[in-house]
């Protein structure tokens, strides 16, 4: 918060060399400039680099691998799209994050209802374990969790896709669900089920439509997780049809990774998405992120 | 309440916590467990039961033949490199990236948190394999050092003792900007007032990052520093698609190193089982660290 005291109020003389309220001197503000603008750069810098490159052809590339090309080749992102099959492993990843994404909403909202709202001496247990799970670093069970899949023929199947990332997605979302319907008013619960109300009718007309904001900070949070997930789909998948996008682009530093222009438009295209997705809710995406790093 | 009531309320508990319940036990419970089981035994995949090969108790050979294996260590010590760069670099920049924001000692506030975050959300393959170009030796950082030091010949990738530099580099620009979100948000949490106070009473700018804000974000500052240790036990997607371990496995980590064992050449369950283990060992470490230090400073935020 800035500090929005008029100017003249409370003014006490300045002694030495002492700054006033967030007034900084001009040679330090020159260097926090420069220390911000030269983080910016180096954000924007290398991706502006890929954007232009993928606008040279091969040859181009290699002559000059800084410069602006001499003739913008588009036919990168042509060649590029129907050699990667994009239209495959964009509706893929639609499919795997929006799916998975609103299973993880209503698994976690109906468990942390019952968490929050229904008296069980289970509660300590299953919820602590669900908390756990936020820190346990899933990249420590891809094997077991691969060998699991192939035992139950889970291996190379959507819907073991859509299991495991709705599976991880649940320690966030329902810590996130049970902390949120806690704050709702016992008393709102009390009155329902006092009128004759279910718990099931409860939960189903009155608690789930009050989450919709940490509804939405779960869906956040999961869009931009589950869109960039790589290593489970890369270990759970092996059908060209059911590859997702990150695996997908994967395909073009392998045998195609001498042939830059199609490799770097096929990186814009794979960045693309979520750049876009970040720009439009980039406020919430910030709040969803501190919501889900600092618990607590 | 009624013996009827207790049952529906038991019933509707079940219907609801179920269904989360049971996912997250094959998801993630069953793996856990299913990983130690195997380590101590010398599965080889196929069914578990009635397989062609009986599956064998082998007790702790493969954790013996894990620590004994030097690649591990290398892993290990590759992890422990990230974890330095977290807590060295992306903490202390993201902290005062943020409190300079919060301050609002500069303009274009909104244009510098954004820039700085926008890596965070690129997919990490695309990240991986953008950086890997740039940094080859066809690459552009080759033209730019050229025209530096005329003749320099680009080896960071072929050179083991160089290899993990500019991994390092890359992992500090991608995730600073997720330290400066959770120091943004947790600094907008202390009272204004306090620092009104402050500045009125004539303290100096470092005077109210220091009595202040830091004393105030203890708390957070540690949970980030567990973020960090966790956030490298996580790294893989950026190593698999820059480096993929090369050169001679000096860039591996430890999920890299289990992803080796089970999936490159003939797999060694038993040994990625093991690894596995010992990283859920230390993610278990971590939340029990993670507990105390919360008890302790009484879960401020």
């Amino acid at each position: 918060m800035g500090v929005v005291v008029p100017a003249g109020q409370h003014r006490r003389p300045t002694g030495g060399a002492g700054l006033r309220r967030g007034e900084t001197s001009p040679l330090a503000k020159v260097l926090l400039y420069g220390v911000l603008v030269l983080f910016t750069l180096a954000t924007v810098f290398p991706l502006l680099w890929l954007v232009i490159n993928s606008f040279k052809t091969t040859q181009a590339f290699q002559m000059d691998r800084l410069g602006l090309p001499e003739r913008w080749v588009v036919e990168n992102y042509v060649h590029a799209w129907s050699i990667g099959e994009f239209e495959t492993l964009i509706l893929n990843s639609v499919v795997y994050t929006f799916v998975s994404t609103l299973a993880a909403i209503l698994l976690s909202a109906a468990a942390g209802f019952a968490f929050a709202k229904l008296r069980s001496r289970w509660t300590p247990l299953l919820h602590g374990s669900f908390v756990i799970g936020i820190l346990l670093t899933i990249q420590s069970i891809m094997v077991p969790l691969f060998l699991a899949a192939n035992m139950v023929h889970l291996y190379n199947s959507r819907v073991g896709v859509l299991l495991v990332y709705t599976g991880i997605s649940l320690p966030i979302g329902i810590y996130l669900f049970t902390a949120y319907i806690r704050s709702i008013p016992d008393a709102i619960v009390e009155s329902a089920r006092v009128d004759g109300a279910s718990y099931l009718t409860i939960f189903h007309r009155i608690v789930f439509p009050m989450t919709r904001p940490v509804a939405a900070t779960l869906a956040i949070i999961n869009i931009a997780t589950i869109w960039n997930e790589f290593m489970l789909i890369n270990i759970l998948v092996s059908d060209d049809a059911l590859k997702s996008l990150p695996v997908g682009i994967l395909r073009f530093s392998g045998a195609l990774s001498s042939d830059y222009g199609k490799q770097f438009a096929a990186l814009v295209i794979g960045m693309l998405p979520m750049v876009l997705f970040y720009l439009v809710f980039r406020k919430q995406i910030a709040k969803g992120v501190s919501a889900g790093a600092v618990k607590g | 309440m009624s013996y009827s009531a207790r049952a529906e309320t038991r019933h509707a508990y079940l219907l609801l916590a179920l269904p989360a319940v049971i996912v997250y036990l094959a998801v993630i419970a069953f793996p856990t467990v299913f990983s130690f089981g195997l380590s101590l035994t010398d599965y080889k995949g196929g069914p578990l039961f009635g397989g062609l090969n009986a599956i064998r108790f082998v007790g702790i050979d493969h954790y013996v033949k894990m620590f004994g294996d030097r690649f591990f260590w290398i892993s290990l010590q590759n992890n422990v490199y990230i974890i330095l760069v977290s807590v060295f670099g992306q903490i202390p920049i993201g902290f005062t990236v943020a409190y300079v924001l919060y301050r609002k000692l500069v303009g274009m506030r909104d244009l510098f948190q954004t820039m700085i975050y926008l890596p965070t959300v690129i997919s990490t393959i695309v990240i991986g394999v953008l950086w890997r170009s740039f940094f080859s030796p066809y690459g552009p950082f080759t033209q730019l050092m050229e025209l530096i030091r005329p003749g320099w010949d680009n080896t960071l990738f072929l050179n083991p003792s160089t290899a993990m530099i500019p991994v390092l580099f890359v992992i500090l620009w991608m995730y600073t900007g997720t330290y400066l979100i959770i120091f943004l948000a947790s600094l907008q949490k202390i009272d204004p007032q306090i620092i009104d106070a402050a500045k009125i009473d004539g303290a100096s700018e470092w005077q109210v990052l220091g009595r202040v804000a830091l004393p105030s974000l203890s708390g957070v500052i540690l949970t980030t520093v567990i973020l960090a240790i966790s956030g490298s036990l996580k790294s893989f997607d950026l190593l698999f698609a820059m480096t993929a371990g090369n050169p001679a496995r000096r860039t591996s980590v430890l999920a890299l190193y289990m992803y080796d064992n089970a999936f490159r050449g003939s797999p060694d369950y038993g040994l990625a089982n093991a690894v596995s283990t010992f990283m859920v060992m230390l993610s278990f470490a971590l939340v029990l660290i993670l507990v105390v230090l919360e008890k302790r400073w009484g879960g401020g935020e």
